[in-house]
């Protein structure tokens, strides 16, 4: 008999973890490299033994990520690099083993190796570091990922690519682990003093945490409704007021 | 609700955006100023379903599974080291970098610190210091009856003493560098220290290898970009008000979670 009680609430859960969702892409609106996550939901279909009709829940199946490239910005910073195209660089992560990022922001750090943000230092093409030395006056980075400075060539950062992009695992710092090793980038070209923005689009943000909000309120009204409806039948049935 | 927190780290991290931006603004004319720039990071994520679980019997598996953001987070403020455009004020003590260096200051506490302003003046003994009366290392004493001194592009200083054709070499500047200046300590002043971070300073000739030459009677602007700063500004204010309205609707879903009866 309560079993509208309990589809509304498996709406409401899922739209609260939707919120919460939405929340963490309007929070990385800024950060660089950052891809737009959004919630997969899944009818839960259930036939209760004495019903004619199944009931349909709602569950938060998966999720998927927004693998539009975000917008470039031309910083003009020599460590600043973006990619065109599907691709990604390889980071060493902090296990030592190779994770991805597109956040391409790079900083120098006191040994001289090339690092992200978050000071885990870039993958070269075959393993190591690339290691820019004190006395570079310039330094270059092609469209191929190769690092030169003044005197030749110092390494080649690792670009690769994926044929699923959805089966990265997100790990924070704008880092992405695979189960699966990437292939050599074929249709991604480094640029270097731009940096790829975060790709999520405010206004879609908003409209859906707006959405989420009104789903929120009127299955709210359902369980209200459900509510009185319930009390009435036992205030009648009882015969009490 | 995590979405009321994740508001909350959102509103942070533009919030520590704008306190950049606008030291970036404010410093717009001071010399040898670098511009700042906040470096923003996803926070750690939280598996509902780990991504690859087994959804069935038959073993097929979560293609994406469910992980869910905590946020994000400024991760660093760094330092653009980029040249700024050099302003020709025919002072004779204006020393600017065209390149890479730093001019190398003595503290009061005898420790170096290391500046790319170069607005020099000469003490009462004839040493060359900052407007904050440090001296500039080497140090470099200008006789008091000098008629005229030259500050060449390596760096050496000469005079004109009075009675003499030729101009006298009273010493050489030098010029410090790091293999990563985004790593030095700002300590205000448009000083600098040196850290673990930005390695030790490597010294040498000015017009020499890496290091950039010096041009007498200019002076290096910031490198900071107003059109660039203002865009930022917006983008941030943007972004915060976003943030604040996921806050808001995050409360809504409450209350009307708390008005069920």
């Amino acid at each position: 008999m309560e079993n509208s009680i309990y589809l509304g609430l498996s709406r409401q859960t899922v739209l609260r973890t939707n919120m919460d969702m939405i929340a963490n892409n309007i929070a990385n609106m800024n950060t660089p490299g950052y891809r737009s996550q959004h919630m997969l939901f899944e009818e839960y279909i259930s036939k209760p033994k004495g019903y004619d009709d199944p009931l349909s829940f709602v569950w938060n199946k998966g999720q998927y990520q927004n693998t539009k490239e975000g917008p470039l910005t031309q910083t003009g910073n020599p460590l600043d690099i973006a990619l065109a195209g599907p691709g990604f660089f390889g980071v060493q992560g902090p296990d030592g083993e190779t994770v991805y990022s597109r956040a391409g922001n790079l900083q120098i750090g006191s040994d001289g190796t090339l690092r992200n943000s978050a000071d885990f230092a870039i993958a070269g093409q075959g393993g190591g570091a690339i290691v820019i030395p004190a006395n570079s006056t310039e330094v270059k980075i092609d469209k191929n990922g190769f690092v030169s400075n003044q005197d030749g060539q110092l390494g080649q950062i690792m670009v690769v690519e994926f044929e699923n992009l959805q089966a990265l695992d997100p790990m924070g710092n704008t880092l992405y682990k695979s189960s699966i090793d990437g292939q050599p980038a074929q249709n991604t070209v480094v640029q270097q003093g731009m940096v790829e923005g975060s790709n999520v689009n405010g206004v879609v943000e908003m409209t859906a945490m707006i959405k989420t909000l009104r789903s929120h309120q009127s299955t709210q009204n359902i369980l209200r409704t459900e509510n009185e409806r319930l009390r009435g039948a036992i205030r009648s049935l009882t015969g009490r007021n | 609700m995590r979405s009321l927190d994740i508001g909350a780290t959102g509103m942070l991290a533009q919030q520590m955006n704008v306190d950049v931006i606008s030291n970036n603004i404010s410093n717009m004319t001071t010399t040898g100023y670098k511009r700042q720039r906040a470096a923003f990071q996803d926070l750690i994520y939280q598996n509902i379903d780990r991504p690859g679980s087994t959804s069935s019997d038959a073993g097929t598996t979560v293609p994406s599974g469910l992980q869910l953001g905590l946020g994000g987070r400024t991760g660093a403020v760094y330092r653009m080291h980029g040249q700024g455009a050099l302003r020709v004020t025919e002072n004779p003590m204006d020393l600017a970098i065209t390149g890479e260096g730093f001019f190398q200051i003595t503290l009061p506490s005898g420790d170096t610190a290391y500046t790319r302003d170069g607005t020099f003046q000469v003490n009462e003994n004839g040493e060359m210091v900052t407007v904050q009366g440090y001296t500039v290392n080497p140090g470099v004493t200008i006789p008091q009856d000098a008629l005229s001194i030259d500050i060449n592009e390596s760096g050496e200083v000469l005079v004109t003493l009075p009675g003499q054709t030729a101009t006298s070499n009273l010493g050489q500047l030098q010029l410090a560098n790091f293999v990563n200046p985004t790593g030095l300590e700002a300590i205000g002043d448009n000083l600098f220290l040196e850290t673990d971070a930005s390695g030790a300073a490597t010294t040498g000739n000015p017009n020499e290898n890496e290091f950039g030459a010096i041009r007498q009677g200019a002076l290096e602007q910031s490198n900071v970009n107003v059109v660039e700063e203002i865009t930022e500004l917006i983008s941030a204010q943007r972004a915060y008000e976003m943030n604040s309205n996921v806050i808001t609707t995050s409360d809504e879903m409450m209350q009307t979670a708390s008005n069920l009866r």
